[in-house]
C-alpha cells in the first residue's frame, strides 16, 4: 500500500510506488498554503495519515487518468486545519475515498471534477465533532454517464458545531448521470448543527437522491440493542462505534482506538 | 423453574388501547402459541413483555419470577432473562453480528465470559442453523435477506440462553427450508434449556415443527378463547369470525376505562 504520513505540513513518511506521481511544494509566503499534487497513472491505492498541532493550510489535487480506479484512504487528527480538496477525473476513472476524522476546528472545502464519460465518486468520510467544524462538498458532472456518492457520517459532541454543505451539479446535456447524497450527524449536544443538501439539476435523465438526518439513534435501534441485555449506555456506545466504523476497510485498529477514546 | 405472568393488563399507545386486560402465565417447560387477526394486540404484547416505553401500561402487571417487572428496563428484563426474536429484526449498519454478541454476552456473564468458548460456540451454532460462517463477521442483519434475519434471531437465542422466549412471528418471510431449519432448532433450544416459549404466529405451518401446548385466540386485546392444538386446526377451517362473533368486546377508548375504574 502506498502510504504518506504528514506531520505540521513536512512529511514524515513516504512510500509510493510508479503508479502515483506526487509533487509538493512548500507553504506559501503570502497565503502559507502548502500543496500536495498527486497524478495517479494506474489502479492503485493510497492511505495518508495527516497529523499537526498547529494551524495548517493545505491544498491536496488528484488528477485521475482515463480508466483508472483509485482508493484513497485518510486520517486526519489535529488543530486548526483548512483544507481544499480537488479531484479531476478523466474518462472512466474511478475514485473512492474513506476518510476518518478527528480533528478539532476546520474548514474543509471538497471538489469532484467529474471531466470524463463514465467517471464515479465514490465518498464515505467520518468525522467526530468536538468543535467548530464546516464541510463543503461540490460535485461537478461535467459529462454524461457520470455517478457520484456522496456519504457523511458525523457524531457530534462537547462544543461541536457540525455542519455538512454537499452539493451536486449536473449539467444541461450531460445525460444518464446518478447522484446520490446521504448525510447524517448524531448530535449528542445542544449545539446546532447543519446539513444543507443541495441537488442542482439542469437535466431531466438522471438519477438523483438525497437524504439528510440530523438527531439521536432511533427508539428502535436502542430498543433492539437493549433488549439484548445492553444498558443504554452499552447500546449508544456500540451504534456509535458502528456508526463511525461502517465501510472503514482500513487502518481499523487505529481509528477503533480513537473512538475507544470517546465511547469505551 | 422460571414463570412469566401477565396480569390484567391495559395497554395503550396514542391514546387508542391495545390491549384490553390481557392475562397469561407462562412456565418453564410450556410452549404456548398466540394466534389472532391482524391488530389484535400481538406484537404489542411481545413488545410490552420485553419493556418497549413507546407504549403506556395503563394499568395490570408484569411478572417474571414472582417479581414485578413492569416498570423494569428493557435491558433489566434481558438480563433477568427474557428474550424476543423480533418480527422484523433491526439492520445495524457498521456493528458485526459477533462483536454484538460479545459485547451482550460478556455484559451478561461479567467475569464469566470466555472469548474462546464464545468463538466455539457461534461457530457451532451458525452451523445447526445453516447459517453462512461469515455472517458472524457481517453487520448486524445489514443486507440479509429475511430469511437469514430470522435465522440470525435464533442464533441470538441460542447464544444469550434465556430462560423466557418470546418470538414473535419468527415463521414471516421464511421459505420452506429455512422455516424447518428454525422451526427444529427453536424446539432444539427448548429440549436443551426448557424455556417457556411464547409464541406468536398467524400460521399454522410453524406448528409443524413447534409443538404448542397451550394454543390462545387473541381479538381485540384480550384472550377470547384458549385451548390445545386442536383450536389452530379449527381457526384453519373457520377462521376467526366465529370466535370474533361470540366476544362482547368493542372497540375502547383510554375514557372507557376511566369510566369502568
Amino acid at each position: 500500500m502506498n502510504k504518506i504520513h504528514i506531520v505540521d505540513n513536512v512529511i514524515s513518511e513516504k512510500s509510493l510506488d510508479s503508479k502515483i506521481i506526487f509533487n509538493t511544494s512548500s507553504a506559501d509566503n503570502f497565503l502559507n498554503v502548502h500543496n500536495l499534487e498527486f497524478e495517479i497513472l494506474k489502479d492503485t491505492n493510497l492511505e495518508i495519515e495527516y497529523l499537526n498541532n498547529e494551524e495548517v493550510k493545505q491544498a491536496i489535487s488528484f488528477k485521475i487518468k482515463p480508466n483508472v480506479k483509485f482508493n484513497l484512504y485518510e486520517t486526519r487528527q489535529g488543530v486548526k486545519n483548512k483544507i481544499q480538496y480537488k479531484f479531476f477525473l478523466e474518462q472512466n476513472a474511478q475514485v473512492k475515498v474513506t476518510k476518518f476524522y478527528n480533528v478539532s476546528s476546520i474548514k474543509e472545502m471538497t471538489s469532484f471534477y467529474l471531466n470524463g464519460e463514465g467517471a464515479l465518486a465514490n465518498y464515505n468520510f467520518k468525522t467526530i465533532s468536538n468543535d467548530k467544524e464546516k464541510y463543503d462538498i461540490m460535485v461537478y458532472h461535467n459529462a454524461s454517464k457520470t455517478n457520484s456518492y456522496i456519504k457523511n457520517n458525523g457524531v457530534n459532541i462537547q462544543k461541536g458545531n457540525l455542519v455538512f454543505n454537499v452539493s451536486s451539479i449536473v449539467f444541461n446535456g450531460k445525460i444518464n448521470c446518478e447522484v446520490d447524497q446521504s448525510s447524517r450527524i448524531i448530535n449528542l449536544t445542544d449545539n446546532k448543527c447543519q446539513i444543507n443538501p443541495n441537488l442542482l439539476i439542469d437535466e431531466n435523465d438522471v438519477v438523483a437522491n438525497h437524504s439528510a438526518n440530523i438527531g439521536k439513534f432511533s427508539d428502535e435501534e436502542m430498543f433492539y440493542l437493549q433488549s439484548r441485555g445492553l444498558n443504554e449506555t452499552q447500546a449508544l456506545n456500540l451504534l456509535i462505534k458502528g456508526f463511525l466504523l461502517e465501510g472503514i476497510t482500513f487502518n481499523k485498529r487505529a481509528i477503533k482506538k480513537t473512538i475507544n477514546n470517546y465511547w469505551r | 423453574m422460571h414463570k412469566l405472568e401477565i396480569k390484567d393488563l391495559y395497554v395503550s399507545i396514542n391514546d387508542k388501547v391495545i390491549l384490553k386486560g390481557f392475562n397469561l402465565t407462562v412456565n418453564s417447560g410450556e410452549i404456548h402459541v398466540i394466534m389472532g387477526p391482524n391488530g389484535a394486540g400481538k406484537s404489542t404484547l411481545s413488545k410490552v413483555i420485553m419493556g418497549e416505553t413507546s407504549y403506556k401500561i395503563e394499568s395490570g402487571s408484569i411478572l417474571f419470577d414472582d417479581k414485578d417487572i413492569t416498570n423494569m428496563t428493557v435491558d433489566e428484563r434481558a438480563r433477568l432473562g427474557l428474550f424476543l426474536g423480533m418480527q422484523s429484526p433491526l439492520e445495524i449498519e457498521g456493528v458485526t453480528n459477533a462483536d454484538f454478541l460479545r459485547n451482550a454476552l460478556s455484559n451478561k456473564l461479567g467475569k464469566d465470559f470466555k472469548l474462546f468458548d464464545f468463538i466455539k460456540e457461534l461457530e457451532k451454532t451458525t452451523s445447526y442453523l445453516q447459517m453462512d460462517k461469515d455472517m458472524i463477521h457481517r453487520d448486524v442483519n445489514f443486507g440479509f435477506s429475511g430469511g437469514e434475519k430470522k435465522k440470525n434471531e435464533i442464533l441470538q437465542m441460542y447464544m444469550l440462553k434465556p430462560q423466557m422466549v418470546i418470538l414473535d412471528e419468527i415463521d414471516s418471510g421464511l421459505d420452506v427450508d429455512s422455516l424447518k431449519i428454525v422451526g427444529e432448532n427453536v424446539m432444539n433450544y427448548y429440549r436443551k434449556a426448557n424455556p417457556g416459549i411464547l409464541l406468536i404466529t398467524h400460521y399454522q405451518r410453524l406448528l409443524d415443527y413447534i409443538k404448542p401446548d397451550y394454543v390462545h385466540i387473541l381479538i381485540d386485546g384480550k384472550i377470547q378463547k384458549s385451548g390445545d392444538f386442536s383450536l389452530v386446526k379449527e381457526i384453519e377451517q373457520k377462521g376467526y369470525d366465529q370466535i370474533k362473533k361470540s366476544s362482547k368486546t368493542g372497540t375502547c377508548i383510554i375514557k372507557e376505562i376511566s369510566k369502568s375504574e
